[in-house]
């Protein structure tokens, strides 16, 4: 009970006027479950955002107005038990990918992602997070990196990539101009994606670099929404930036860490705008629009269709929509094949949020995969590409998991193998 | 006590039994019979009979075997408009031949004596006549101060009202005055002006309200009585339906335009012009049950709305102080002055800084802002 | 008590203390929630801020309601698009230009403007009635909104759905006289005045919030709303 008195008053500290405006504003019409995918997927009602935030809203109503204390009063609400946090933990954990598409059906325009952070965080005082994500948490807390990237690890991997690519990556370079943060998802799982940034960003005659401080861009801490744990990930990342001396800090593959780093770190720490903060696509659309890589242009044209799979928190949430079009309009322009819905308002994979963390979530972020099977199958595409490493995880996994003949590739991949040296 | 028939008294006055006839009908029409005219057939073709000739027979009877009735005419706070409207209307016969001729005792605007000697008449006649007459009061009844606001001969209205009632067969309120207290009790009503059926309750009250009232339907309702020796059946603000059971909307001639949702925005443009619905410069018919769409005024030549000005609802209960004659009908009765919208905004946001100052100290007992 | 004294009560006194306390109470609202407090955000934008409120109003008020085939989700739900675009078609025009409605808000505010012919305001009043149908229809059956509709979303759909209907019924005389509905019109609208700061009928004042919320977060990260 003391934990769930603590949670239910970090839910009342989050709630500002910027959050109490948006759940006032809601005429609980229930559309939002009908853009979520754990919704679409399972059919289950209590997957709708709106029930996802209903604890929030409660913990709001009976607080701050009057009415909500009246009714609390006469025991038309209840109060918000421990049952009822560790209940709306599974909903929010397990069937949420904070990929905010919900935000853009809503006829209100609330913006539920930010909404459903703010659950998040009063889940995570409370002490509810599920085991799993929490475990991933303290890890990262303690070796600095959820996948157990410590310093040995770091060392023997980027060597190992260095050799067998046979790239530069320059490392701890003080003076540099772009550190570029890896997510330990690349550097343990698919690490060609190491050597492909290098390649393009030697290729551009880019003065970067990597630092053993700020190794690790994933963070954990957002997924479970402790703005403690999240702060100590950021603040790594930004030490290790000033330590260096770099103008920019570049995020790779990795989309929550880009939305910590590009669109909240600022909030928390405001040195965090001493440095840039781009993401990598960004970066390839700025080499390839000025000409400083040389893409063959109909380069995967012949290696079959091609689709390209929207990450939410890339390119919905964080605004590098065109960039990939673009390029892919120069690698396949015929073979690529947009998939409906696209662009900001695609489909989430199904794995973000931390979900693809969690082992119990497994059928549930199976069956929202379902829908991106549709989708893909509707293009006829036998590659997808994608610019999020957690969204990769979540395609490889299923696709071995359905016994799927697809080709799952990431955006720098292609850029790195279609250049002109 | 006359036991002289209405159709006796009045060859007495020199009516042929054509005009008697004629009259019979005209009767009919006023106290709002429906008519079955059977149809006459000639040379194979149906031929509808001349209107004249179509009086109900039950009239007729009447007309030969009732026996005269009375009228008492007492005034009060008015204007004496009703009068007015029935001594100028232009249905002579009928409204002469009922008042006058047939029926009318005692009137004070149109008693030839005066003074003691009116009183005196009217003593008479509800001595003579006690149990018998209808008592048709016009004007509203003042009560504040003891009634001192109008007094006759020294004597209160109420006073005069309560010794005429008691006499009376029937009681007919005729006017917005008598009926519902009409001008003299618009805000702030000083006088405490009040309508018959309010202050006698033991007998039957027709009220006919208006301002003024319709002639026919004044005289329409004195003839059921007479004719019938009882009243029309009355409507809930005690009014006879046949008269005020539909509103003045449901029979006005604009109201087509009102369906097709053309207005008049004011009193000389296009739409005023053409004839157009004049809801939006005020007309109250929507909820004023009258007879003037369908009865008219001055034998059917006009009524107010058809001359181009909106029904005020003078058929109405307090209808001086139901919202302004020009304003919509659908606008509210009173517009918030600013000050109480101020006031109401002031204590509105003082409350909610009440309550954020609590919510605020409860934030940061919390731990701070967010 | 009769029709006449009792719809001046609901035009007169009563109308006039629920419009005090109608402006009384969205004030304390909106006072209390943006007393909240509101946090600076440092971020530096990708995108416009201002542009993207810009575009979700004219995409929310304009366009969005009038086309909502425009969006994937329609298929998946069209019910509740065609009901509340229904509804809330119905409501404006209706509120604001029809003929009696005008009227009034010449009364209150001191001036008018021109309106719509009664059959067009009319066939838009009852697309309104039939879109408070759906939508209660829907709310019974739809799984999500079953889940989170409680009595309070039932009273408040029956709050605005009898000024409705007795409205509609007024215009075209049925069943009951005129004064009558007039006047059940009239308190159902005086109590619908007095409900909505106390319930999310409300929610048309936090839609300038939300709507602009939204824009921003999405125009300063570049996305088009």
């Amino acid at each position: 009970m003391v934990a769930t008195e603590q949670g239910l008053q970090t839910l009342v500290h989050e709630t500002g006027g910027w959050v109490a405006s948006q759940l006032e504003a809601c005429t609980r019409c229930g559309m939002c479950a009908e853009a979520c995918h754990f919704y679409q997927a399972t059919g289950n009602p209590e997957y709708a955002p709106v029930w996802k935030v209903e604890v929030l809203r409660r913990a709001y109503e009976q607080r701050f107005t009057p009415v909500g204390r009246f009714k609390s009063l006469i025991g038309l609400e209840k109060k918000i038990t421990d049952q009822d946090l560790e209940h709306w933990s599974k909903l929010n954990y397990y069937a949420c990918t904070v990929c905010n598409k919900c935000a853009l059906v809503c006829p209100m325009g609330i913006d539920l992602g930010s909404l459903l952070h703010g659950v998040r965080a009063g889940l995570s005082a409370a002490g509810v997070v599920p085991d799993e994500l929490m475990a991933a948490v303290n890890k990262q807390v303690e070796e600095g990196s959820p996948l157990g990237m410590t310093d040995e690890v770091w060392d023997s991997r980027l060597e190992w990539v260095a050799d067998e690519w046979e790239e530069d990556i320059p490392r701890d370079v003080k003076g540099a101009d772009t550190l570029v943060v890896f997510s330990s998802i690349e550097v343990m799982k698919f690490p060609t994606n190491i050597a492909a940034i290098a390649k393009i960003l030697n290729a551009a005659g880019e003065k970067w670099t990597v630092s053993s401080k700020a190794r690790e861009v994933v963070n954990f801490g957002f997924y479970e929404g402790s703005e403690e744990h999240t702060k100590l990930f950021l603040s790594r990342i930004l030490e290790g930036a000033r330590d260096l001396g770099v103008k920019r800090i570049v995020v790779t593959e990795c989309g929550h860490a880009y939305d910590a780093l590009r669109w909240h770190a600022a909030n928390w720490l405001p040195e965090a705008n001493d440095f840039e903060i781009i993401h990598i696509t960004g970066v390839l659309g700025e080499l390839v629009s000025s000409g400083r890589i040389q893409l063959k242009p109909g380069f995967f044209d012949d290696k079959g269709t091609l689709t390209f799979h929207d990450a939410c928190k890339i390119q919905r949430k964080g605004g590098h929509i065109q960039e990939p079009r673009d390029i892919l309009n120069i690698l396949a322009p015929n073979a690529f094949k947009e998939m409906t819905p696209n662009r900001e308002e695609a489909i989430c994979c199904g794995g973000g949020g931390g979900v693809i963390a969690i082992k119990d979530a497994d059928p549930i972020r199976y069956a929202a995969f379902e829908l991106k099977i549709d989708q893909v199958n509707k293009v006829g595409a036998k590659t997808v590409t994608m610019t999020c490493s957690n969204c990769r995880l979540q395609f490889t996994n299923s696709v071995e998991h359905f016994g799927l003949d697809w080709k799952i590739t990431s955006l720098v991949q292609m850029v790195a193998d279609a250049m002109i040296d | 006590m006359s036991k002289e028939t209405i159709e006796e008294h009045l060859k007495k006055q020199g009516l042929t039994r054509r005009d008697f006839l004629k009259l019979s009908g005209m009767l009919a029409v006023a106290a709002g019979f429906k008519f079955d005219v059977p149809e006459a057939t000639a040379g194979g073709a149906v031929a509808r009979r001349a209107r004249g000739y179509s009086a109900d027979r039950r009239v007729l009877k009447a007309m030969e075997t009732r026996p005269r009735v009375p009228v008492i005419w007492l005034e009060f706070s008015d204007c004496a408009g009703c009068t007015e409207a029935i001594s100028r209307s232009n249905s002579p016969t009928l409204g002469n031949l009922v008042l006058n001729t047939l029926t009318i005792e005692y009137h004070e605007t149109l008693s030839a004596a005066a003074g003691f000697q009116a009183e005196q008449a009217k003593q008479d006649a509800m001595a003579k006549y006690a149990g018998q007459y209808i008592l048709v009061v016009e004007g509203a009844i003042p009560v504040a101060e003891g009634g001192i606001h109008c007094t006759i001969g020294g004597r209160t209205a109420l006073d005069i009202l309560k010794e005429a009632a008691a006499g009376a067969a029937a009681i007919i309120a005729t006017g917005n005055c008598a009926a519902y207290g009409g001008l003299p009790r618009a805000k702030p009503n000083p006088t405490d002006a009040k309508g018959v059926w309010e202050l006698v309750t033991d007998k039957p009250v027709v009220n006919i309200p208006g301002c003024p009232a319709i002639p026919e339907a004044t005289t329409g309702t004195i003839a059921h009585f007479v004719l019938f020796g009882a009243l029309p059946e009355l409507d809930a603000l005690g009014r006879p339906k046949p008269f005020y059971g539909v509103t003045v909307h449901d029979r006005c001639l604009r109201r087509p335009f009102y369906e097709a949702g053309k207005f008049a925005g004011s009193y000389d443009d296009e739409g005023a012009r053409k004839g157009w619905c004049l809801y939006k410069l005020g007309c109250k018919g929507p909820t004023t049950y009258n007879a003037c769409a369908s009865i008219k005024w001055d034998s059917g030549l006009s009524f107010p709305i058809q001359s181009g000005h909106p029904c005020l609802g003078c058929s109405e209960p307090n209808f001086w102080d139901g919202g302004g004659f020009y304003q919509g009908q659908s606008a509210p009765l009173e517009r918030p002055e600013v000050t109480a919208v101020a006031a109401a905004a002031a204590v509105g946001a003082a409350a909610g800084v009440g309550t954020a100052l609590i919510n605020r100290s409860n934030k940061k007992a919390h731990g701070g802002e967010k | 008590m009769t029709w006449q004294s009792a719809l001046e009560f609901a035009r007169g006194p009563l109308f006039y203390g629920a419009l005090l306390f109608f402006i009384a109470g969205m004030l304390y609202r909106l006072v209390t929630v943006v007393a909240l407090g509101w946090s600076k955000d440092r971020v530096p934008d990708k995108g416009s801020k201002a542009g993207g409120v810009v575009r979700s109003f004219l995409k929310g008020i304009l366009i969005w309601p009038f086309i909502p085939w425009v969006k994937n989700t329609f298929s998946r739900n069209p019910l509740i698009y065609i009901g509340g675009g229904l509804f809330h078609l119905g409501l404006f025009v209706t509120i604001l230009l029809g003929t009696p409605h005008m009227l009034v808000w010449k009364s209150l505010l001191g001036f008018g403007w021109p309106t719509l012919p009664l059959p067009v305001v009319d066939w838009l009043a009852v697309g309104g009635i039939i879109g408070m149908l759906i939508l209660l229809v829907h709310r019974r059956i739809n799984p999500v909104l079953r889940l989170i509709s409680g009595p309070a979303e039932y009273l408040a759909w029956l709050v605005v759905f009898v000024p409705m209907v007795t409205g509609y019924m007024m215009t075209h005389h049925l069943f009951f006289r005129y004064e009558v509905l007039y006047t059940f019109h009239m308190f159902s609208v005086d109590f619908l005045l007095i409900w909505i700061p106390l319930s999310r009928i409300s929610h048309f004042m936090f839609y300038f919030f939300s709507r602009a919320i939204h824009g921003q977060q999405f125009g300063k990260r570049g996305v088009r709303v």
